[in-house]
């Protein structure tokens, strides 16, 4: 899984300039359900990956939830 | 309207009532009745016990306990129903549909038909006809009909008119294909220009409810009732009863070119015992033949009282005799219906408590 | 569970929406939004504007107004109404049934059949298979089917990732028997084991409704709703979406013998547009055959949403010729249906706004 470009698209949902892997998603203005759906459909469309709400709800930082995605990638 | 089914057949009766008993000696205390008037009323309307739910049991959870103990007993397999029809006007939520979450909670199949109809007295007339539909349909072979109902919660414990006759049940219907050339004759009338004389005014969208629609409001003859509870112009009920279905009935039997004499019972909806009498000497038909013994055991529990009468009368009779009945069910609509069924050699025509 | 209909047809269909139309841009202060955050969600969701019905406006009246003029402009004739199915989550009443006290409403005979049945998201289709099956009764003229409902009532109008796309709409359709074989396919799926992904919790018997169950709480920053307001699991929702819906599509044309290029017009459940273009995307369906406009300018009114897709993006189309359409509806339950049939010419397809008698 290519996470740059990953954390690209995570920048761009949260509409922010960079996403850096220790982030902490909580600390965003932006991280809300908004947000977590947006990802969901990222997700799925990019890679290809079914995530629960609270699988999302228990990743910390950025890089956690590239892992998490990563993990239930079918690309 | 008219309906005729072809090679269907009912093949098994469940019934599922609570534990919780009353009796009408203690609830006489909480009316604002002189004690002998009371207990006149008692011997008239056939008043004496009835069961009810315990706070926070919800028509899923009898739903669930009665085909659980189906499965249990092997008289049914969970991926055999093909169509879960609940009839019902106490669901457990507005959303989502309680035959949905009765199909959750006992892991059906996803290719389950799930239907939640909102009908009353005359809902188990309904659920046959709706039932006997869907078995036309080739992926359908077993239809399971629920109707249950918890409409204690919306009487109001100072109205004497209501109070005293409801009752807390769930009845379960196995429905599936008949080899043998059956006919069932079905008939169905609907009349909403009365549909105020049985109706709960509040709790709907027309009137949601609120702190004003829950207090008790003076309506007449000493009872105390609110816009939450249930409301029934006992009058004009019992009129429109003794008006309509007579024809009904006549109609029915002329329909399938049946005798009066050849139906060996007639199965009604159970208000009361006094109405039931009143209609059974109307159309000149023995009190034995047109029993009306549900609401002093087990109160009225709307669309469930028809498969009561059913299951506490007949019992095991049903699983070796075949008997010609008539069944009729009237009420909330207005609406009346009867179905004229050659009911026998059943699985099951059992009751149950639920604990 | 997989059915064929045949010698049925949809003859006419009438949505109605109320007069009272709020955009986003004037509501978005109300339910607490930042002017950034509003710009945001607009865009993520192509919102606009959405319809919403007085509180005295119930679904019922949605649709005895729909049906009151079919009557009145010679669509249909009282005397060819031989069942009333009454489809909806927000009833008039838990007793009577609504669809007899529209039958008084209406002065109707005594012969006519009423049903209500109580069914969201997926309750047009659901309607429709009522009716297919109720027209087998060859003394039945023609079934109305009546879908109504307003959520907007049900929704909390603290809830600014829901209320913006809630709207309250009504819909009429007439279906009747034909000559023509015209066979409808029609498959049904339930999960009520993922129930809990949009319901409400209390104000019917589960939890009756109390002062308790008035009292807002905050689910989540800024959101604030109680126990009679709807509860969705936005991301249950969009995963249930995406993962259960494309199969039985694709399912659906399979059976039917249909394939992206024979179906003119993929016309789905209006959740919001966001969840459809990337259903439409997954699917590889053009966006032009799969309209997900309807959030947009009316909002999510359950299961209006596909007759509103009807009546507004292919209304004129419709009574000109006939169409392939692949409906799918999915939500509340969980259920989801799908169909292929064909459409057109209707005697009318249109939408109205709801005039008060």
């Amino acid at each position: 899984m290519d996470k740059i470009k990953f954390y690209e698209q995570l920048a761009k949902i949260l509409d922010i300039e960079e996403v850096k892997g220790d982030d902490v998603l909580k600390d965003f203005e932006a991280w809300d359900s908004l947000a977590v759906l947006s990802v969901l459909a990222m997700a799925d469309s990019t890679y290809g990956a079914s995530i629960k709400a609270d699988e999302i709800r228990s990743v910390v930082t950025a890089a956690e939830l590239a892992n998490l995605v990563e993990t239930k990638s079918k690309k | 309207m008219n309906f005729a089914f072809h090679r269907k057949r009912i093949s098994g009766l469940l019934t599922v009532v609570p534990a919780n008993e009353r009796s009408f000696i203690e609830e006489m205390k909480n009316f604002n009745f002189p004690e002998a008037r009371s207990l006149k009323l008692k011997e008239v309307m056939g008043y004496d016990r009835r069961r009810l739910v315990e706070p926070g049991v919800c028509v899923s959870d009898l739903a669930v306990f009665g085909l659980q103990h189906l499965f249990d007993q092997a008289l049914l397999k969970p991926d055999e129903i093909d169509a879960l029809l609940l009839v019902t006007q106490s669901p457990d939520h507005f959303m989502p549909p309680t035959s949905n979450i009765i199909q959750g909670r006992l892991g059906l199949k996803q290719d389950v038909f799930c239907l939640d109809i909102s009908q009353g007295c005359a809902g188990f007339v309904i659920g046959l006809i709706q039932g006997f539909q869907l078995l036309e349909q080739d992926d359908i072979r077993k239809v399971v009909l629920i109707n249950a109902d918890v409409l204690s919660r919306k009487a109001s414990p100072k109205d004497r008119n209501i109070n005293p006759l409801i009752g807390d049940a769930a009845s379960i219907t196995v429905l599936e294909r008949d080899t043998q050339d059956s006919v069932i004759y079905a008939k169905l009338k609907m009349d909403g220009s009365r549909a105020e004389a049985l109706i709960i005014p509040a709790g709907g969208m027309r009137m949601p409810s609120t702190s004003d629609t829950a207090m008790l409001e003076e309506v007449g003859d000493n009872n105390l009732r609110a816009k939450d509870h249930l409301f029934m112009d006992g009058a004009a009920i019992f009129n429109f009863v003794q008006v309509e279905v007579p024809p009904l009935i006549e109609a029915l039997l002329a329909q399938a070119g049946v005798s009066k004499d050849s139906v060996d019972y007639f199965f009604c909806h159970q208000p009361n015992r006094f109405m039931l009498e009143k209609l059974a000497d109307k159309m000149k038909i023995p009190h034995g033949r047109m029993p009306n013994n549900v609401v002093e055991h087990f109160g009225n529990s709307s669309g469930a009282t028809i498969p009561t009468a059913i299951t506490f009368n007949l019992r095991e009779r049903l699983l070796h005799e075949n008997l010609q009945v008539c069944l009729a069910g009237f009420g909330a609509g207005l609406t009346w219906s009867a179905m004229l069924i050659s009911l026998g050699n059943v699985n099951f025509n059992t009751i149950i408590e639920y604990k | 569970m997989k059915c064929i209909f045949k010698n049925k047809r949809i003859s006419a269909v009438i949505s109605v929406v109320p007069k009272e139309e709020y955009r986003f841009d004037d509501e978005y202060p109300l339910v607490k939004l930042t002017a950034d955050k509003a710009k945001r969600f607009k865009k993520m969701m192509s919102l606009d504007r959405h319809r919403i019905a007085p509180p005295d406006v119930c679904s019922s009246d949605l649709c005895v107004y729909g049906l009151q003029r079919l009557l009145s402009e010679g669509t249909l004739k009282k005397e060819d109404i031989g069942a009333l199915v009454f489809v909806s989550q927000t009833p008039d009443y838990f007793m009577p049934p609504t669809s007899n006290v529209i039958h008084g409403r209406l002065g109707l005979g005594h012969d006519v059949v009423c049903l209500d049945i109580n069914q969201g998201c997926t309750g047009f289709l659901l309607g429709l298979m009522q009716a297919f099956m109720l027209l087998e009764i060859s003394a039945l003229p023609k079934v109305v089917l009546l879908n109504g409902d307003t959520c907007s009532k049900q929704m909390s109008q603290c809830n600014r990732v829901s209320y913006p796309l809630t709207g309250d709409a009504g819909s009429v359709t007439v279906i009747e028997r034909c000559e023509a074989e015209n066979p409808i396919y029609m498959d049904v799926k339930n999960d009520g084991s993922r129930h809990q992904a949009i319901m409400i919790p209390a104000g019917a018997y589960r939890n009756p409704s109390t002062v308790e169950t008035l009292k807002l709480h905050e689910v989540e920053e800024g959101i604030m709703i109680n126990d009679e307001h709807i509860h969705m699991d936005g991301a249950a929702i969009f995963n249930f979406t995406m993962g259960d819906v494309p199969p039985q599509v694709e399912d659906i044309l399979a059976f039917s013998g249909d394939t992206r290029d024979s179906i003119n017009h993929f016309l789905f459940h209006q959740p919001n547009p966001f969840i459809l273009k990337q259903m439409a995307d997954k699917m590889k369906i053009s966006q032009a055959k799969l309209p997900n406009n309807i959030v947009s300018i009316i909002g999510n009114c359950s299961s209006v949403t596909i007759p509103m897709n009807m009546t507004i993006n292919c209304g004129e189309q419709l009574q000109r010729e006939s169409q392939r359409v692949c409906f799918s509806a999915f939500g509340v339950g969980l259920a989801w249906i799908a169909a292929v049939m064909t459409v057109g010419p209707l005697d009318v397809c249109k939408v109205v706004d709801y005039e008060k008698a």
